[in-house]
C-alpha cells in the first residue's frame, strides 16, 4: 500500500463507525414521560409509578392520540389539529402543530423540558402543575383562553418565546387549547401521585380506579379551574380621564419608595432590579428544596452505620440510602438545574407579560402566580395602582428632560 | 486504455451539464422557482444587473463546455492514432484569455456602482420610519410615533408584523440584541446584516401594496429556519389608521371585548 | 493493517453509541390493556363506584380530648443564625441574631415544640365552623407563629407588626398578599393543606413559617414544652391522627415512632378510639433525634 492509505482510512473508520451505531431501526412514536420528581418525591413503588403511567393513558391517551373525556371541558377538534406528529390530511391543513413549534422548548409532555430547554433563559414553562404567570385573572386562577392566546400572539419580550401572530387564529386557538390540555393533564398526574399518600391501609398501596375517584374527586376539580377563569378575570376600573400625568408619576414614585407597595425592596433603589438575587420562581424552588432535603439526607445516612441496629432498622436504612440515591438521580436527569429569579429591570422597558397600562395594573394587582411578585390587591388602592402603573412606564425615559430628548438615555436605547 | 464507447460516454456525460444547466435555466420561471416578485424600486436595476451578468456568464458557460465536450469527443484516447505531441502551451493564449475576463470584471464593477450606491450609499435624508431589531428568533418592531422620534414615550412596539406606507421613501433602523442576524426582504431585493453593536440604516421604496416576507438570512441558532416576519405594504391613510389602532391597543387601560369572554354556562 | 482498521472501528462504534445524551431513570411504561378497561369505565356513566377513603360511619355520641407531650431524645442540634442581609435597621436591631427555629427544644422539659398532629378524618365535629378569627403575625423580620394552624373557611388576620412592609408567601395557595407596615390582610383558606405547607417573604427571604389547614380544624401544634391537646373529637369511633415535623426524614415530614399499641405507622400515623367525655394522655411521646436529623 502506498502513503495515501495511511492517511484515508481514519475518516473512513470514523465514518462507517458512525453509520453502524445509528442502526436502522423505526423511530419510536413520542410517548408521555411520568413526573419522575414528584413520584420519587411520594415515595412511589414501581407498581404505583404504572398504575400512575396506565390511569393517565386511559384518561389523557397517548401525544399521537389524545383522549378528551368531556368533563375537561376541551375541544377535541383542536386537540387533533394540535396533537401527534406533523402531517397533512387535508390539503392545505397541516397537523401536529404542537409537535411543530412548541414541544422542543416545552416537551412533548409539557414539563418545559425539551431538546432545547436547558440552553434558555429563563427556563421554558412546566404546565403540570398548573400555574401561569401572565394573565387578566386574580393570582390563584387560571388563565382565560383570551390570555393564552395573547400570550401566543405576542410572545413573551426578554425571553425566548416568541411570537406565533404569523399562524392563522384557528391554528393559535388549537395549541392554546392544547396547551390547556397538557396542563390539565399534569395536574391530574400531581393529584394521582400525591393521593397514595391520602389511601387508607386497606387500600394497600392502590388506588381505586373507579369513576367517582378518577373523574369525580380528581379531574373534575382541576377541569373546573380552567372553566372558571374567565369569572376571575380582575376588574380594573378606568384610570380617570382628566389624570395629570406628571402629577400622577410624582404621586407614583412616592408610592413605588414607600412602605405600602415596597416596590424599592425587590426591585432595588434605581429599578435596576437590584433589589435583590436570591430568591426562586416556584418550579425552581421546588428542585431547590429537594436538592437540600438530598443532599442533608445523603449526609445523615452517611454517616449512620448500620451495625447494632435491629433487621428491621437496618432494612428500612438501605431503603432510605436507595431512595435517596434514586432522588439524586432523578433531579439529574429529569429536572433542569435551578435558577435564581431576579426581579424586573424597569429601565429597560421590556415588560414580559405585555406592555399596555392594563397588563402593568394586572401585575401589580394580582403579583405574579409562582413567581415572587406579590399582590397589591386589597393594600392599594385601585388609582394608586395606576400612579405606580404612570410611574413605571416613565423608568425608561426618566432623564427626558434633563438630557434632552434628542440624546437618548443609555437605559432605554440600551438594546 | 478505454474503450471507444467509454470515451463516448463520459463526452455526452460532460455534454449534459451545459444542456441541462441551460434547461433548468430556461423552465425556472414556470416551476416558480425563479427570482420572487418585485416590488420596489430599485429591485429592476438589481434585477436587470443579475439578468446581465446571468447572460455574460451563461454564454462563457455554454462555450465552454461545449468545447471541453468536443476535445473530449474528437481526442478520444481510443481513437489515438500515435503518441501525444507535447507542447509548453500558447503564451498568446494564456494572455488573452486573462486579459479579456480582467476587463469583464472590471467593467461589471463600475457598471454595477450606481446601483450599489443606490442601495447602500444614497441615503435619503429622513428620520427612521422604524427601527427593527432582529432577535433570536423574531423581529422586534419599534415605531417612532407620532413625535417621530425614537427613544420617546409614544413608540409603538410589535413583533414580526411590519406595515410601511406605500410609494415612500423608507428608512429601517437596522440592530441586532443578540447574535448576528440578516434583514432579508426577498421582494424588495433586499438583505443586510444586522450585527450586534451597530445601528445600519436600510432604506428603499415599495411600488405595490401587498403582504411579503421578511426571512433570516444569516444562520443565528436553532430558529433561523423558522425566523419569519411579514412585511405589509399599504397606502398611506391605511398606514396611519393602523398605526392609530395599534397604538390605542398598546395604550389600553380595559381589556378589549374579544379579551372578555363570558362565563362558561356551558 | 488490517487489524487496525478494524479496531479503529470498534472503538469508534464504541464512542458513538455512548453518546452525550442526558441518561434518564427508567420510568414504568403504562399497562395498556388495563388502561383500555379503565377508559370504558370513564366514559360509561356505570361500573365500580367508591371514592379514595370510604366515608368515616358516624357512630356514638358525645366527645372526647387526646392531650400528650413530645420530647426530644437526646442532644438538640445547634440553632444556626439565618442570614439576614436586608433592612437590617429592623431585622438585626440591636445586634440581635435570628435563628434556624426548625428544631426547638424547651432547655428544662426537653419538650420539642411545632410538631403538628391533626385527625386525618372523622365523622362529625362539634362546632360547624370556627367561631374566632385567628392571628398569624411578624415582628422582628419573623413569623410570630413558627407554625400556624387554622381551619378551612376561617377568617385568619395575616399581620405585620413591624416598622417595614412584609409580603406573605404561602406556598401551594396562590395567596401571595403585601402587607404594610402595621396593618394586616383578611385571609380565608379555602382548602386543606394535607401536610403542612410553607410560608415565607419574598421580600426577606429567610422568613419561614409553615401552616396546616383542616376543615374539622382537629389540629394541634406542640408548645414550648412539646404538649398538645386537641378537645371535642367524636367520641366512639376509630381516628387516624397524622403527626408532623418540618425536619423529620420520614415522607413528607412524618414523623414514625416505635408505638404499636397505638399502631403508629412509618407514614407516621396513629389510631385512637375515644370514649364520650374521656381525656386520653398519650404520656411522653419520645421522639429521637435521629428522626430530626442534624
Amino acid at each position: 500500500m502506498n502513503r495515501f492509505s495511511h492517511v484515508a482510512f481514519l475518516p473512513i473508520a470514523v465514518l462507517a463507525a458512525c453509520l453502524l451505531s445509528v442502526g436502522c431501526g423505526k423511530t419510536p412514536s413520542a410517548s408521555y414521560r411520568l413526573n419522575m420528581v414528584e413520584a420519587t418525591k411520594q415515595r412511589l413503588t414501581p407498581d404505583q409509578e404504572r398504575q400512575v403511567a396506565t390511569v393517565l393513558l386511559a384518561m389523557f391517551g397517548t401525544p399521537d392520540n389524545p383522549v378528551v373525556l368531556p368533563e375537561t371541558g376541551l375541544d377535541e377538534a383542536k386537540l387533533r389539529l394540535a396533537s401527534g406528529p406533523v402531517r397533512s390530511d387535508i390539503v392545505g391543513r397541516k397537523n401536529g402543530l404542537y409537535r411543530e413549534h412548541c414541544a422542543h422548548c416545552h416537551g412533548v409532555t409539557g414539563d418545559g423540558m425539551g431538546p432545547t430547554a436547558a440552553f434558555l433563559n429563563p427556563y421554558p414553562r412546566d404546565y403540570r402543575p398548573g400555574v401561569f404567570k401572565f394573565k387578566s385573572t386574580e393570582r390563584a386562577d387560571k388563565p382565560t383562553h383570551a390570555d393564552m392566546l395573547r400570550i401566543l400572539r405576542n410572545g413573551i419580550a426578554g425571553t425566548s418565546m416568541p411570537s406565533f401572530a404569523l399562524l392563522s387564529e384557528p391554528k393559535i386557538d388549537a395549541l392554546a387549547e392544547y396547551v390547556k390540555y397538557l396542563s390539565i393533564r399534569g395536574e391530574t398526574e400531581l393529584a394521582l401521585m400525591r393521593a397514595y399518600f391520602e389511601l387508607d391501609d386497606d387500600a394497600k398501596g392502590i388506588l381505586p380506579e373507579t369513576r367517582e375517584f378518577l373523574v369525580d374527586e380528581t379531574l373534575t376539580p382541576v377541569a373546573e379551574k380552567w372553566k372558571s377563569a374567565p369569572a376571575a378575570q380582575i376588574v380594573v376600573p378606568d384610570m380617570p380621564a382628566d389624570i395629570d400625568l406628571a402629577e400622577s408619576i410624582a404621586k407614583g414614585r412616592e408610592l413605588f419608595y414607600g412602605d405600602k407597595a415596597n416596590c424599592v425592596k425587590c426591585h432595588g433603589v434605581t429599578g435596576l432590579g437590584d433589589g435583590q438575587a436570591n430568591d426562586y420562581d416556584d418550579w425552581n424552588k421546588a428542585i431547590v428544596e429537594i436538592n437540600k432535603e438530598v443532599k442533608s439526607g445523603l449526609a445523615k445516612t452517611g454517616e449512620t452505620s448500620t451495625s447494632g441496629m435491629s433487621a428491621e432498622d437496618a432494612a428500612e436504612h438501605r431503603q432510605q440510602v436507595a431512595w435517596l440515591g434514586k432522588f439524586s438521580d432523578v433531579i439529574d436527569g429529569d429536572a433542569l438545574k435551578p435558577r435564581t429569579i431576579p426581579p424586573r429591570n424597569l429601565r429597560v422597558g421590556i415588560y414580559r407579560g405585555g406592555r399596555r397600562p392594563l397588563d402593568l395594573y394586572y401585575r401589580i394587582h394580582a403579583g405574579i402566580n409562582g413567581a415572587p411578585m406579590p399582590a397589591a390587591k386589597g393594600t392599594v388602592p385601585p388609582e394608586d395602582i395606576w400612579h405606580i402603573v404612570n410611574y413605571i412606564r416613565s423608568l425608561p425615559y426618566e432623564f427626558d428632560g434633563e438630557l434632552g430628548a434628542d440624546k437618548p438615555m443609555v437605559a432605554r436605547d440600551r438594546f | 486504455m478505454g474503450s471507444r464507447l467509454g470515451g463516448i460516454f463520459w463526452s455526452l456525460i460532460f455534454l449534459a451539464v451545459p444542456v441541462l444547466g441551460v434547461a433548468t435555466f430556461a423552465v425556472a420561471p414556470s416551476y416558480n422557482i425563479w427570482l420572487p416578485k418585485n416590488v420596489s424600486e430599485h429591485g429592476p436595476s438589481i434585477d436587470s444587473l443579475f439578468m446581465f451578468i446571468l447572460a455574460l456568464t451563461g454564454v462563457v458557460f455554454v462555450v465552454t463546455e461545449v468545447l471541453l465536450f468536443w476535445f473530449l469527443w474528437k481526442y478520444d484516447a481510443a481513437k489515438a492514432k500515435g503518441p501525444a505531441t507535447y507542447i509548453h502551451g500558447s503564451h498568446t493564449l494564456e494572455v488573452v484569455w486573462t486579459i479579456i475576463p480582467a476587463a469583464t470584471l472590471l467593467f461589471l464593477a463600475i457598471y454595477q456602482m450606481n446601483t450599489w450606491a443606490d442601495v447602500k450609499m444614497r441615503r435619503p435624508a429622513m428620520s427612521p420610519t422604524v427601527e427593527v431589531v432582529a432577535r433570536q428568533f423574531e423581529w422586534r418592531l419599534r415605531y417612532p410615533g407620532r413625535d417621530n422620534m425614537l427613544g420617546t414615550r409614544d413608540d409603538l412596539f410589535l413583533t414580526n408584523d411590519l406595515h410601511l406606507p406605500v410609494d415612500e421613501d423608507i428608512l429601517i433602523q437596522l440592530k441586532s440584541m443578540d447574535v448576528l442576524h440578516s434583514f432579508f426582504l426577498p421582494n424588495f431585493r433586499i438583505k443586510q446584516d444586522a450585527v450586534p453593536g451597530m445601528k445600519i440604516p436600510v432604506w428603499f421604496k415599495a411600488t405595490e401594496t401587498g403582504a411579503f416576507d421578511i426571512v433570516c438570512a444569516e444562520l443565528c441558532g436553532w430558529g433561523h429556519y423558522k425566523m419569519k416576519g411579514r412585511v405589509t405594504i399599504e397606502s398611506r391613510a391605511d398606514f396611519d389608521r393602523w398605526l392609530e389602532e395599534t397604538y390605542a391597543r398598546q395604550e389600553a387601560t380595559q381589556p378589549a371585548s374579544e379579551d372578555i369572554t363570558a362565563s362558561a354556562a356551558d | 493493517m488490517m487489524m487496525r482498521f478494524v479496531a479503529v472501528i470498534v472503538v469508534g462504534c464504541a464512542v458513538a453509541s455512548v453518546g452525550c445524551g442526558r441518561s434518564r431513570v427508567a420510568a414504568p411504561g403504562a399497562d395498556v390493556e388495563a388502561a383500555e378497561k379503565i377508559r370504558a369505565t370513564l366514559v360509561s356513566a356505570s361500573g365500580k363506584s367508591g371514592g379514595k377513603t370510604a366515608d368515616v360511619a358516624a357512630t356514638g355520641t358525645g366527645w372526647g380530648t387526646l392531650r400528650g407531650r413530645f420530647v426530644f431524645a437526646g442532644a438538640p442540634p445547634q440553632a444556626k443564625p439565618l442570614v439576614v442581609d436586608k433592612d437590617t435597621e429592623v431585622c438585626s436591631v440591636g445586634g440581635m441574631k435570628l435563628l434556624d427555629r426548625s428544631v426547638l427544644v424547651d432547655a428544662s422539659s426537653k419538650g420539642l415544640a411545632n410538631v403538628v398532629v391533626f385527625a386525618r378524618k372523622t365523622s362529625r365535629v362539634k362546632t360547624a365552623a370556627a367561631e374566632a378569627p385567628a392571628v398569624f403575625d411578624q415582628k422582628n423580620c419573623e413569623f410570630l407563629s413558627p407554625v400556624f394552624a387554622a381551619r378551612v373557611g376561617q377568617q385568619v388576620d395575616v399581620r405585620n407588626s413591624d416598622p417595614i412592609g412584609h409580603n406573605t408567601n404561602i406556598a401551594g395557595s396562590s395567596f401571595n398578599q403585601l402587607i404594610p407596615a402595621g396593618q394586616g390582610t383578611a385571609y380565608k383558606p379555602d382548602a386543606e393543606t394535607g401536610m403542612p405547607t410553607m410560608v415565607t417573604c419574598n421580600i426577606h427571604p429567610w422568613m419561614k413559617a409553615y401552616a396546616v389547614f383542616r376543615k374539622d380544624g382537629y389540629v394541634a401544634v406542640s408548645a414550648a414544652d412539646g404538649s398538645f391537646s386537641i378537645a371535642d373529637l367524636p367520641a366512639g369511633e376509630t381516628i387516624e391522627f397524622q403527626v408532623w415535623h418540618e425536619r423529620s426524614g420520614g415522607p413528607n415530614g412524618a414523623v414514625g415512632l416505635e408505638k404499636p399499641d397505638l399502631k403508629w405507622t412509618r407514614t407516621g400515623r396513629f389510631q385512637i378510639k375515644l370514649e364520650a367525655d374521656e381525656v386520653k394522655d398519650l404520656g411522653t411521646l419520645e421522639i429521637p433525634a435521629s428522626i430530626v436529623g442534624t
